[in-house]
Protein backbone atom coordinates (compact mmCIF):
# COMPACT_ATOMS: atom_id res chain seq x y z
CA UNK A 1 0.00 0.00 0.00
CA UNK A 2 1.82 3.37 -0.96
CA UNK A 3 1.93 5.85 1.93
CA UNK A 4 0.80 8.53 -0.78
CA UNK A 5 -2.46 7.16 -0.61
CA UNK A 6 -5.15 9.72 1.20
CA UNK A 7 -5.12 9.93 4.38
CA UNK A 8 -8.31 8.71 6.24
CA UNK A 9 -7.29 8.41 10.16
CA UNK A 10 -5.01 10.39 11.41
CA UNK A 11 -4.06 10.57 15.35
CA UNK A 12 -1.91 13.10 16.59
CA UNK A 13 -0.37 13.05 20.20
CA UNK A 14 -3.49 11.64 22.03
CA UNK A 15 -3.31 11.62 25.78
CA UNK A 16 -5.98 10.38 27.61
CA UNK A 17 -6.27 10.44 31.79
CA UNK A 18 -8.88 8.87 33.65
CA UNK A 19 -9.78 9.51 37.45
CA UNK A 20 -10.18 6.15 38.92
CA UNK A 21 -12.38 7.60 41.54
CA UNK A 22 -13.47 10.39 43.61
CA UNK A 23 -10.70 12.04 45.10
CA UNK A 24 -8.16 9.80 43.37
CA UNK A 25 -5.36 11.27 41.13
CA UNK A 26 -5.59 10.65 37.54
CA UNK A 27 -4.31 7.87 35.95
CA UNK A 28 -2.59 8.34 32.39
CA UNK A 29 -3.72 5.66 29.75
CA UNK A 30 -2.88 6.80 26.65
CA UNK A 31 0.70 8.59 26.49
CA UNK A 32 0.62 10.80 23.12
CA UNK A 33 -0.33 8.08 20.55
CA UNK A 34 0.27 9.07 17.13
CA UNK A 35 -0.23 7.35 13.83
CA UNK A 36 -1.81 7.64 10.64
CA UNK A 37 -4.07 4.95 8.40
CA UNK A 38 -4.24 5.41 4.71
CA UNK A 39 -7.17 4.58 2.20
CA UNK A 40 -7.86 0.92 1.33
CA UNK A 41 -5.26 -0.15 4.11
CA UNK A 42 -6.28 -2.78 6.84
CA UNK A 43 -4.84 -1.60 10.15
CA UNK A 44 -4.49 -3.79 12.93
CA UNK A 45 -4.18 -2.17 16.17
CA UNK A 46 -2.62 -5.28 18.13
CA UNK A 47 -2.12 -5.12 22.39
CA UNK A 48 -2.05 -6.95 25.40
CA UNK A 49 -5.07 -6.53 27.76
CA UNK A 50 -5.53 -3.02 29.47
CA UNK A 51 -2.96 -1.74 26.71
CA UNK A 52 -5.02 0.81 25.41
CA UNK A 53 -6.87 -0.34 22.14
CA UNK A 54 -10.40 0.00 23.42
CA UNK A 55 -9.72 3.58 24.63
CA UNK A 56 -8.07 4.98 22.00
CA UNK A 57 -10.72 3.50 19.34
CA UNK A 58 -13.66 5.05 21.94
CA UNK A 59 -11.53 8.50 21.15
CA UNK A 60 -12.02 7.96 17.33
CA UNK A 61 -15.53 6.86 18.07
CA UNK A 62 -16.18 10.22 20.35
CA UNK A 63 -17.45 8.37 22.84
CA UNK A 64 -15.00 10.09 25.23
CA UNK A 65 -12.36 12.99 25.07
CA UNK A 66 -9.31 12.99 24.68
CA UNK A 67 -7.20 14.97 27.20
CA UNK A 68 -4.83 16.31 24.90
CA UNK A 69 -4.33 15.32 21.02
CA UNK A 70 -6.23 15.43 18.08
CA UNK A 71 -7.74 13.02 15.69
CA UNK A 72 -9.65 13.01 12.10
CA UNK A 73 -11.60 10.65 10.45
CA UNK A 74 -11.85 11.83 6.80
CA UNK A 75 -10.53 15.00 7.42
CA UNK A 76 -13.36 15.54 10.51
CA UNK A 77 -12.83 15.98 14.09
CA UNK A 78 -14.44 12.90 15.31
CA UNK A 79 -16.80 14.79 17.57
CA UNK A 80 -18.78 16.11 14.51
CA UNK A 81 -21.40 13.51 13.76
CA UNK A 82 -22.52 14.00 9.77
CA UNK A 83 -19.43 11.86 8.95
CA UNK A 84 -20.30 9.22 10.97
CA UNK A 85 -22.28 8.53 7.42
CA UNK A 86 -19.11 7.22 6.33
CA UNK A 87 -17.92 4.95 9.03
CA UNK A 88 -18.98 1.83 10.59
CA UNK A 89 -18.31 0.40 14.35
CA UNK A 90 -18.33 -3.25 16.31
CA UNK A 91 -17.75 -2.58 19.51
CA UNK A 92 -15.92 -5.14 21.81
CA UNK A 93 -18.76 -7.78 22.87
CA UNK A 94 -21.54 -5.96 21.43
CA UNK A 95 -24.66 -5.94 23.20
CA UNK A 96 -28.19 -4.69 21.19
CA UNK A 97 -31.47 -4.27 22.12
CA UNK A 98 -32.37 -8.26 22.75
CA UNK A 99 -36.55 -7.23 22.49
CA UNK A 100 -35.61 -6.65 18.38
CA UNK A 101 -35.08 -9.62 16.05
CA UNK A 102 -32.19 -9.42 14.06
CA UNK A 103 -33.90 -7.88 10.78
CA UNK A 104 -35.32 -5.44 13.13
CA UNK A 105 -32.62 -3.90 14.22
CA UNK A 106 -30.48 -3.80 11.32
CA UNK A 107 -33.58 -1.53 9.60
CA UNK A 108 -32.91 0.39 13.05
CA UNK A 109 -29.46 1.01 12.19
CA UNK A 110 -30.24 1.56 8.56
CA UNK A 111 -32.29 4.23 9.62
CA UNK A 112 -29.92 6.04 11.83
CA UNK A 113 -27.40 5.63 9.07
CA UNK A 114 -29.49 7.91 7.07
CA UNK A 115 -29.83 4.55 4.65
CA UNK A 116 -32.99 5.97 1.97
CA UNK A 117 -35.92 4.30 2.32
CA UNK A 118 -36.03 2.35 -1.02
CA UNK A 119 -32.53 0.74 -0.16
CA UNK A 120 -33.09 -0.60 3.14
CA UNK A 121 -34.97 -3.38 3.06
CA UNK A 122 -32.55 -4.72 0.32
CA UNK A 123 -29.85 -3.81 2.14
CA UNK A 124 -30.83 -5.66 5.23
CA UNK A 125 -31.80 -8.59 4.07
CA UNK A 126 -28.25 -8.39 1.78
CA UNK A 127 -26.31 -8.22 4.94
CA UNK A 128 -28.03 -10.79 7.04
CA UNK A 129 -27.45 -12.89 4.19
CA UNK A 130 -23.26 -11.33 4.51
CA UNK A 131 -23.10 -12.78 7.90
CA UNK A 132 -25.38 -16.20 7.94
CA UNK A 133 -28.06 -14.47 9.84
CA UNK A 134 -31.12 -14.79 7.04
CA UNK A 135 -32.51 -17.72 8.40
CA UNK A 136 -32.74 -16.20 12.27
CA UNK A 137 -33.66 -12.85 10.80
CA UNK A 138 -37.09 -12.81 12.09
CA UNK A 139 -36.10 -14.43 16.01
CA UNK A 140 -35.81 -11.69 18.98
CA UNK A 141 -31.92 -10.77 19.42
CA UNK A 142 -32.50 -12.53 22.69
CA UNK A 143 -32.69 -15.89 21.56
CA UNK A 144 -29.38 -15.50 19.58
CA UNK A 145 -25.92 -16.72 20.98
CA UNK A 146 -22.77 -14.84 21.35
CA UNK A 147 -21.14 -15.36 17.98
CA UNK A 148 -24.74 -14.86 16.34
CA UNK A 149 -24.43 -11.11 18.19
CA UNK A 150 -21.18 -10.82 17.40
CA UNK A 151 -22.70 -11.50 13.49
CA UNK A 152 -25.66 -8.92 13.82
CA UNK A 153 -22.59 -6.39 15.09
CA UNK A 154 -20.38 -6.51 11.97
CA UNK A 155 -24.06 -6.44 9.87
CA UNK A 156 -24.99 -3.21 11.41
CA UNK A 157 -21.64 -1.76 10.72
CA UNK A 158 -21.27 -2.63 7.60
CA UNK A 159 -25.28 -1.71 6.81
CA UNK A 160 -24.80 1.55 5.16
CA UNK A 161 -21.89 0.46 2.89
CA UNK A 162 -19.23 2.53 5.13
CA UNK A 163 -16.12 3.60 3.65
CA UNK A 164 -13.76 3.40 7.13
CA UNK A 165 -14.81 0.44 9.17
CA UNK A 166 -13.81 0.08 13.23
CA UNK A 167 -13.66 -3.67 14.30
CA UNK A 168 -13.03 -3.87 18.28
CA UNK A 169 -12.28 -7.66 18.80
CA UNK A 170 -13.91 -8.72 15.32
CA UNK A 171 -13.39 -12.61 15.91
CA UNK A 172 -14.40 -12.80 19.83
CA UNK A 173 -16.62 -14.96 20.31
CA UNK A 174 -16.53 -17.16 17.09
CA UNK A 175 -15.75 -20.35 16.19
CA UNK A 176 -12.94 -21.24 13.53
CA UNK A 177 -15.81 -21.42 11.17
CA UNK A 178 -17.12 -17.78 11.93
CA UNK A 179 -13.42 -16.66 12.75
CA UNK A 180 -12.54 -17.67 8.55
CA UNK A 181 -15.96 -16.06 7.11
CA UNK A 182 -15.36 -12.47 8.86
CA UNK A 183 -11.22 -12.92 7.60
CA UNK A 184 -12.97 -13.28 4.14
CA UNK A 185 -15.37 -10.94 5.21
CA UNK A 186 -12.59 -8.30 6.34
CA UNK A 187 -10.33 -9.32 3.10
CA UNK A 188 -13.79 -8.23 0.66
CA UNK A 189 -14.25 -5.23 2.00
CA UNK A 190 -10.41 -4.44 0.94
CA UNK A 191 -11.06 -5.67 -2.47
CA UNK A 192 -13.62 -3.12 -2.43
CA UNK A 193 -11.15 -0.17 -1.62
CA UNK A 194 -12.40 0.01 2.06
CA UNK A 195 -10.40 1.31 4.90
CA UNK A 196 -10.38 -1.05 7.91
CA UNK A 197 -9.10 -0.31 11.45
CA UNK A 198 -9.26 -3.08 13.59
CA UNK A 199 -8.32 -3.64 17.28
CA UNK A 200 -7.07 -7.67 18.40
CA UNK A 201 -5.11 -9.20 20.27
CA UNK A 202 -5.06 -12.40 17.54
CA UNK A 203 -1.80 -12.09 16.02
CA UNK A 204 -2.46 -14.77 13.86
CA UNK A 205 -5.65 -12.62 12.28
CA UNK A 206 -3.85 -10.12 11.95
CA UNK A 207 -0.56 -11.68 10.13
CA UNK A 208 -3.10 -12.73 6.99
CA UNK A 209 -5.26 -9.48 7.02
CA UNK A 210 -3.27 -6.64 7.89
CA UNK A 211 -1.31 -4.52 6.02
CA UNK A 212 0.34 -2.18 8.46
CA UNK A 213 0.31 -3.00 12.20
CA UNK A 214 0.91 -0.68 15.44
CA UNK A 215 1.56 -1.97 18.63
CA UNK A 216 0.51 -0.84 21.85
CA UNK A 217 1.99 -1.53 25.04
CA UNK A 218 0.72 0.37 28.54
CA UNK A 219 -0.82 3.09 26.54
CA UNK A 220 2.45 3.57 23.93
CA UNK A 221 3.11 2.39 20.33
CA UNK A 222 5.74 0.20 20.74
CA UNK A 223 6.25 -1.36 17.15
CA UNK A 224 4.70 0.68 13.75
CA UNK A 225 4.85 -0.72 10.18
CA UNK A 226 3.86 -2.95 7.46
CA UNK A 227 3.56 -6.49 7.76
CA UNK A 228 5.50 -7.70 4.93
CA UNK A 229 8.74 -5.22 6.93
CA UNK A 230 8.32 -8.51 9.47
CA UNK A 231 7.14 -11.22 7.47
CA UNK A 232 9.46 -10.81 4.94
CA UNK A 233 12.34 -8.93 5.81
CA UNK A 234 13.52 -10.46 9.42
CA UNK A 235 14.64 -14.07 8.02
CA UNK A 236 16.99 -15.20 11.09
CA UNK A 237 17.52 -19.00 10.13
CA UNK A 238 16.86 -21.76 8.35
CA UNK A 239 15.83 -25.89 9.25
CA UNK A 240 16.82 -28.45 6.82
CA UNK A 241 16.49 -31.90 7.51
CA UNK A 242 18.69 -34.30 5.72
CA UNK A 243 18.82 -37.99 5.16
CA UNK A 244 21.91 -40.55 4.48
CA UNK A 245 24.18 -37.75 5.69
CA UNK A 246 27.77 -38.87 6.32
CA UNK A 247 29.48 -38.18 9.49
CA UNK A 248 32.33 -36.53 8.01
CA UNK A 249 29.85 -34.63 6.05
CA UNK A 250 28.42 -33.11 9.17
CA UNK A 251 31.63 -32.10 10.20
CA UNK A 252 31.87 -30.07 7.04
CA UNK A 253 28.72 -28.24 7.47
CA UNK A 254 29.49 -27.49 11.02
CA UNK A 255 33.05 -25.89 10.28
CA UNK A 256 31.95 -24.35 6.52
CA UNK A 257 28.41 -23.27 7.34
CA UNK A 258 28.24 -22.72 10.76
CA UNK A 259 26.00 -24.89 10.78
CA UNK A 260 24.37 -27.00 13.65
CA UNK A 261 23.27 -30.56 13.72
CA UNK A 262 20.78 -32.59 15.91
CA UNK A 263 18.59 -35.60 15.55
CA UNK A 264 19.82 -39.02 15.01
CA UNK A 265 19.69 -42.08 13.13
CA UNK A 266 19.27 -41.54 9.32
CA UNK A 267 17.39 -38.08 9.71
CA UNK A 268 19.42 -35.00 10.90
CA UNK A 269 18.13 -31.44 11.13
CA UNK A 270 20.56 -28.62 9.76
CA UNK A 271 20.49 -25.37 11.48
CA UNK A 272 22.07 -22.65 10.05
CA UNK A 273 21.94 -18.86 10.05
CA UNK A 274 23.14 -18.09 6.86
CA UNK A 275 19.78 -16.53 4.88
CA UNK A 276 21.31 -18.09 1.67
CA UNK A 277 21.45 -22.09 2.04
CA UNK A 278 21.92 -22.77 -1.42
CA UNK A 279 25.64 -23.69 -1.06
CA UNK A 280 24.75 -25.38 2.19
CA UNK A 281 22.10 -27.54 0.17
CA UNK A 282 24.60 -27.90 -3.02
CA UNK A 283 27.60 -28.98 -0.07
CA UNK A 284 25.09 -31.86 0.89
CA UNK A 285 23.76 -33.06 -2.07
CA UNK A 286 27.46 -33.43 -3.49
CA UNK A 287 28.16 -35.80 -0.69
CA UNK A 288 25.41 -37.97 -1.20
CA UNK A 289 22.65 -36.61 0.87
CA UNK A 290 19.21 -36.76 0.56
CA UNK A 291 17.24 -32.74 1.48
CA UNK A 292 14.10 -33.57 3.00
CA UNK A 293 12.78 -30.11 3.75
CA UNK A 294 13.93 -26.49 3.86
CA UNK A 295 12.09 -24.80 6.90
CA UNK A 296 12.67 -20.80 6.98
CA UNK A 297 12.44 -19.11 10.00
CA UNK A 298 11.59 -15.32 10.42
CA UNK A 299 10.69 -12.89 13.31
CA UNK A 300 7.26 -13.57 13.78
CA UNK A 301 4.89 -10.61 14.84
CA UNK A 302 4.65 -12.53 18.08
CA UNK A 303 8.22 -12.30 18.98
CA UNK A 304 7.77 -8.20 18.16
CA UNK A 305 4.63 -8.20 20.45
CA UNK A 306 6.16 -10.29 23.04
CA UNK A 307 9.34 -8.78 23.49
CA UNK A 308 7.63 -5.55 23.26
CA UNK A 309 5.77 -6.59 26.68
CA UNK A 310 8.76 -7.90 27.85
CA UNK A 311 10.70 -4.26 27.64
CA UNK A 312 7.86 -2.79 29.13
CA UNK A 313 7.68 -4.60 31.86
CA UNK A 314 11.78 -4.24 32.55
CA UNK A 315 10.69 -0.19 32.21
CA UNK A 316 7.80 -0.37 34.37
CA UNK A 317 9.94 -2.27 37.08
CA UNK A 318 12.83 0.82 36.31
CA UNK A 319 10.38 3.69 36.54
CA UNK A 320 8.84 1.88 40.23
CA UNK A 321 12.79 2.19 41.68
CA UNK B 1 -28.70 21.21 13.10
CA UNK B 2 -31.26 18.65 15.11
CA UNK B 3 -32.44 16.15 12.70
CA UNK B 4 -36.35 15.65 13.72
CA UNK B 5 -36.40 12.20 11.69
CA UNK B 6 -33.78 10.99 14.28
CA UNK B 7 -35.17 11.87 17.03
CA UNK B 8 -38.26 10.14 15.98
CA UNK B 9 -36.49 7.19 15.22
CA UNK B 10 -34.64 6.59 18.90
CA UNK B 11 -38.61 7.59 20.28
CA UNK B 12 -40.60 5.56 18.46
CA UNK B 13 -37.97 2.53 19.41
CA UNK B 14 -38.02 3.32 22.86
CA UNK B 15 -42.23 2.92 22.19
CA UNK B 16 -41.38 -0.04 21.19
CA UNK B 17 -39.40 -1.18 23.62
CA UNK B 18 -41.85 -0.22 26.34
CA UNK B 19 -44.72 -2.44 24.58
CA UNK B 20 -42.68 -5.43 24.17
CA UNK B 21 -41.95 -4.75 28.56
CA UNK B 22 -43.96 -6.74 30.14
CA UNK B 23 -43.54 -5.21 33.70
CA UNK B 24 -45.28 -2.08 32.33
CA UNK B 25 -48.25 -4.15 31.56
CA UNK B 26 -47.96 -5.18 35.33
CA UNK B 27 -48.32 -2.18 36.61
CA UNK B 28 -50.57 -0.99 33.85
CA UNK B 29 -52.89 -3.85 35.10
CA UNK B 30 -52.56 -2.55 38.95
CA UNK B 31 -54.00 0.73 37.98
CA UNK B 32 -56.52 -0.34 36.38
CA UNK B 33 -57.61 -2.98 39.18
CA UNK B 34 -57.68 -0.07 41.30
CA UNK B 35 -59.45 2.25 38.98
CA UNK B 36 -62.36 -1.02 39.48
CA UNK B 37 -62.02 -1.64 43.16
CA UNK B 38 -62.95 2.47 43.40
CA UNK B 39 -66.79 1.55 42.11
CA UNK B 40 -66.22 -1.03 44.27
CA UNK B 41 -65.25 1.18 47.81
CA UNK B 42 -67.28 3.72 46.04
CA UNK B 43 -70.82 1.71 46.39
CA UNK B 44 -70.04 1.01 50.37
CA UNK B 45 -70.91 4.45 50.69
CA UNK B 46 -74.11 6.23 51.40
CA UNK B 47 -73.18 9.70 50.58
CA UNK B 48 -70.91 11.03 47.42
CA UNK B 49 -70.43 7.56 45.99
CA UNK B 50 -69.79 9.24 42.46
CA UNK B 51 -67.14 12.10 44.26
CA UNK B 52 -65.39 9.36 45.98
CA UNK B 53 -65.02 7.11 42.92
CA UNK B 54 -63.66 9.67 40.86
CA UNK B 55 -61.39 10.57 43.95
CA UNK B 56 -60.35 6.78 43.49
CA UNK B 57 -59.70 6.90 39.58
CA UNK B 58 -57.69 10.43 39.35
CA UNK B 59 -55.39 9.58 41.65
CA UNK B 60 -54.41 6.16 41.01
CA UNK B 61 -54.34 7.52 37.59
CA UNK B 62 -51.89 10.13 38.91
CA UNK B 63 -49.80 7.80 40.81
CA UNK B 64 -49.29 4.77 38.56
CA UNK B 65 -48.33 7.20 36.10
CA UNK B 66 -45.72 9.21 37.82
CA UNK B 67 -44.47 5.42 39.75
CA UNK B 68 -43.84 4.49 35.73
CA UNK B 69 -42.77 7.36 34.73
CA UNK B 70 -39.85 7.64 37.39
CA UNK B 71 -39.24 3.51 37.37
CA UNK B 72 -38.38 3.56 33.28
CA UNK B 73 -37.25 6.79 33.49
CA UNK B 74 -34.72 6.70 35.93
CA UNK B 75 -33.11 3.48 34.02
CA UNK B 76 -33.42 5.55 30.62
CA UNK B 77 -30.29 6.66 29.78
CA UNK B 78 -28.47 4.79 31.99
CA UNK B 79 -29.40 0.97 30.99
CA UNK B 80 -27.96 2.40 27.40
CA UNK B 81 -24.92 3.24 29.09
CA UNK B 82 -24.23 0.38 31.20
CA UNK B 83 -25.31 -2.10 28.83
CA UNK B 84 -23.21 -0.36 25.94
CA UNK B 85 -26.13 -0.50 23.58
CA UNK B 86 -25.08 3.70 22.91
CA UNK B 87 -22.04 2.24 21.88
CA UNK B 88 -22.91 1.42 18.46
CA UNK B 89 -25.79 4.40 18.46
CA UNK B 90 -23.19 7.04 18.74
CA UNK B 91 -21.46 6.22 15.98
CA UNK B 92 -24.24 6.91 13.79
CA UNK B 93 -24.65 10.22 12.29
CA UNK B 94 -26.42 11.28 15.13
CA UNK B 95 -25.67 13.65 18.14
CA UNK B 96 -26.07 13.27 21.72
CA UNK B 97 -28.67 15.93 21.98
CA UNK B 98 -30.69 13.73 19.15
CA UNK B 99 -30.61 10.67 21.45
CA UNK B 100 -31.48 12.11 24.66
CA UNK B 101 -34.60 14.02 22.95
CA UNK B 102 -35.53 10.64 21.01
CA UNK B 103 -35.17 8.87 24.17
CA UNK B 104 -37.24 11.16 26.52
CA UNK B 105 -40.36 11.56 23.67
CA UNK B 106 -40.01 7.88 23.01
CA UNK B 107 -40.99 7.79 26.75
CA UNK B 108 -43.46 10.51 27.36
CA UNK B 109 -45.52 9.20 24.00
CA UNK B 110 -45.46 5.85 26.25
CA UNK B 111 -46.71 7.03 29.26
CA UNK B 112 -49.94 9.27 27.78
CA UNK B 113 -49.92 5.98 25.64
CA UNK B 114 -50.61 3.82 28.75
CA UNK B 115 -52.46 7.12 30.47
CA UNK B 116 -54.67 6.84 27.79
CA UNK B 117 -55.70 3.18 28.83
CA UNK B 118 -56.41 4.23 32.35
CA UNK B 119 -58.46 7.01 30.93
CA UNK B 120 -60.40 4.48 28.66
CA UNK B 121 -61.11 2.59 32.47
CA UNK B 122 -61.81 5.52 34.24
CA UNK B 123 -64.29 6.43 31.52
CA UNK B 124 -65.66 2.97 31.18
CA UNK B 125 -66.21 2.58 35.39
CA UNK B 126 -67.79 6.55 35.08
CA UNK B 127 -69.92 5.63 32.67
CA UNK B 128 -71.36 2.20 33.84
CA UNK B 129 -71.72 4.04 37.80
CA UNK B 130 -73.55 6.92 36.32
CA UNK B 131 -70.99 8.71 37.68
CA UNK B 132 -70.76 12.39 35.51
CA UNK B 133 -67.83 13.01 33.02
CA UNK B 134 -67.41 17.04 31.95
CA UNK B 135 -65.01 18.85 30.22
CA UNK B 136 -63.39 19.48 33.59
CA UNK B 137 -62.00 15.41 33.49
CA UNK B 138 -60.47 16.26 29.90
CA UNK B 139 -58.77 19.46 31.38
CA UNK B 140 -57.57 17.17 34.04
CA UNK B 141 -56.15 14.47 31.82
CA UNK B 142 -54.24 17.02 29.85
CA UNK B 143 -52.54 18.58 32.93
CA UNK B 144 -51.49 15.23 34.87
CA UNK B 145 -50.11 14.93 31.22
CA UNK B 146 -48.23 17.61 31.14
CA UNK B 147 -47.37 16.75 34.83
CA UNK B 148 -46.11 13.80 33.46
CA UNK B 149 -43.75 15.27 31.06
CA UNK B 150 -42.30 17.40 33.35
CA UNK B 151 -41.59 14.02 35.39
CA UNK B 152 -39.98 12.25 32.99
CA UNK B 153 -37.74 15.01 31.99
CA UNK B 154 -36.58 15.14 35.87
CA UNK B 155 -35.99 11.52 35.60
CA UNK B 156 -33.85 12.01 32.42
CA UNK B 157 -31.58 14.42 33.84
CA UNK B 158 -30.55 12.53 36.44
CA UNK B 159 -30.67 9.25 34.29
CA UNK B 160 -28.09 11.10 32.40
CA UNK B 161 -25.38 10.94 35.14
CA UNK B 162 -26.02 9.23 38.26
CA UNK B 163 -27.59 5.96 39.01
CA UNK B 164 -31.11 4.34 38.93
CA UNK B 165 -31.21 4.10 42.57
CA UNK B 166 -30.54 8.21 43.02
CA UNK B 167 -32.32 9.04 39.92
CA UNK B 168 -35.29 7.67 41.36
CA UNK B 169 -34.59 8.99 44.94
CA UNK B 170 -34.01 12.44 43.78
CA UNK B 171 -37.35 12.28 41.06
CA UNK B 172 -39.62 11.00 43.75
CA UNK B 173 -38.19 13.54 46.15
CA UNK B 174 -38.87 16.56 43.57
CA UNK B 175 -42.29 14.91 42.57
CA UNK B 176 -42.89 14.80 46.43
CA UNK B 177 -41.96 18.64 47.28
CA UNK B 178 -43.57 20.14 43.68
CA UNK B 179 -46.82 19.37 45.07
CA UNK B 180 -45.57 20.94 48.26
CA UNK B 181 -44.06 24.28 46.70
CA UNK B 182 -47.00 26.47 47.04
CA UNK B 183 -48.19 25.61 50.27
CA UNK B 184 -44.66 26.09 51.19
CA UNK B 185 -44.54 29.32 50.03
CA UNK B 186 -48.38 30.79 51.77
CA UNK B 187 -46.84 29.16 54.82
CA UNK B 188 -43.51 31.59 54.52
CA UNK B 189 -45.30 34.23 53.87
CA UNK B 190 -47.17 34.35 56.59
CA UNK B 191 -44.33 34.03 58.50
CA UNK B 192 -42.75 37.48 60.24
CA UNK B 193 -38.99 36.88 59.24
CA UNK B 194 -38.31 38.01 56.10
CA UNK B 195 -35.20 35.89 55.09
CA UNK B 196 -37.79 32.78 55.56
CA UNK B 197 -40.63 34.92 53.38
CA UNK B 198 -37.43 35.41 50.68
CA UNK B 199 -36.17 31.93 51.12
CA UNK B 200 -40.00 30.07 50.61
CA UNK B 201 -40.54 32.17 47.61
CA UNK B 202 -37.52 31.38 46.10
CA UNK B 203 -38.27 27.47 46.31
CA UNK B 204 -41.35 28.14 44.93
CA UNK B 205 -39.73 29.83 41.79
CA UNK B 206 -36.80 27.33 41.08
CA UNK B 207 -38.85 23.28 42.53
CA UNK B 208 -41.33 22.83 40.42
CA UNK B 209 -44.59 23.78 41.32
CA UNK B 210 -46.82 20.40 40.35
CA UNK B 211 -49.81 21.48 41.77
CA UNK B 212 -50.20 24.13 38.74
CA UNK B 213 -51.57 20.80 37.46
CA UNK B 214 -53.54 19.57 39.85
CA UNK B 215 -57.53 20.09 38.25
CA UNK B 216 -58.42 16.83 40.61
CA UNK B 217 -60.98 18.90 43.18
CA UNK B 218 -61.77 20.89 39.93
CA UNK B 219 -62.72 17.40 38.19
CA UNK B 220 -64.35 15.53 41.04
CA UNK B 221 -66.80 18.42 41.62
CA UNK B 222 -67.93 19.29 38.29
CA UNK B 223 -66.24 22.67 38.86
CA UNK B 224 -65.73 24.89 35.44
CA UNK B 225 -62.22 25.52 34.26
CA UNK B 226 -61.24 28.92 32.11
CA UNK B 227 -58.85 28.95 29.02
CA UNK B 228 -56.25 30.23 31.16
CA UNK B 229 -56.26 27.62 33.56
CA UNK B 230 -55.11 24.97 30.86
CA UNK B 231 -52.48 27.18 28.77
CA UNK B 232 -50.80 29.08 31.90
CA UNK B 233 -49.80 25.43 32.93
CA UNK B 234 -49.01 24.53 29.85
CA UNK B 235 -45.99 27.47 29.03
CA UNK B 236 -45.15 26.85 32.30
CA UNK B 237 -44.39 23.10 32.16
CA UNK B 238 -43.36 23.53 28.24
CA UNK B 239 -40.49 25.73 30.13
CA UNK B 240 -39.53 23.79 32.98
CA UNK B 241 -39.47 20.86 30.33
CA UNK B 242 -37.38 22.88 27.78
CA UNK B 243 -34.57 24.08 30.88
CA UNK B 244 -34.43 20.51 32.33
CA UNK B 245 -33.72 19.11 28.74
CA UNK B 246 -31.21 21.94 28.22
CA UNK B 247 -29.27 20.44 31.38
CA UNK B 248 -29.49 16.72 30.59
CA UNK B 249 -28.11 17.43 26.86
CA UNK B 250 -25.62 19.82 28.46
CA UNK B 251 -24.17 16.41 31.29
CA UNK B 252 -24.92 14.05 28.73
CA UNK B 253 -22.95 15.43 26.20
CA UNK B 254 -20.10 16.16 28.39
CA UNK B 255 -19.95 12.59 29.73
CA UNK B 256 -17.19 9.68 28.81
CA UNK B 257 -18.20 6.59 27.84
CA UNK B 258 -16.14 4.05 29.79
Amino acid sequence: MSRESREVIRVANIVKDFRPGFGLRRKRVLHGISFSVCEGEIFGFVGPNGAGKTTLLKVLMGLIRATAGEATILGCDVHETEFRRHIGFLPENPYFYDYLTGREILTFYAKLSGLPRAQRADRVALLLGWVGLSSAANARLRTYSKGMLQRVGIAQALVHDPSVVFLDEPMSGLDPIGRKEIRDLILRLRAEGKTVFMNTHILSDVEMVCDRVAIIVSGRITYEGAIEDFLEGDQRESDVVVAGLRPETGVQLEEKFGASLRGHGDRIEVRTADKNVNPMLGAILEAGGQVLSVTPHRVSLESIFLSAVEQDRADEKERER
Amino acid sequence: MISPALIWTIATNTVREAIRNKLLYVLLFFAIALILAGALLSSLSYVESERILQDIGLAAIRLFSVAIAIFVGVNLIHKEVDRRTVYTILSKPLSRTEFLLGKYLGLVLTIWMQMAVMVMAFAGVSLATGAPLTPTHAAAFFLTGIELALVVALATLFSSFTTPMLASFFSGGLWFVGHLTRDLRDLGAASDLETVQRLTALLHRVLPDLESFNLSIEAAHGLPVVASDLWLPLLYGGGYVAILLVAATALFGRRDFR
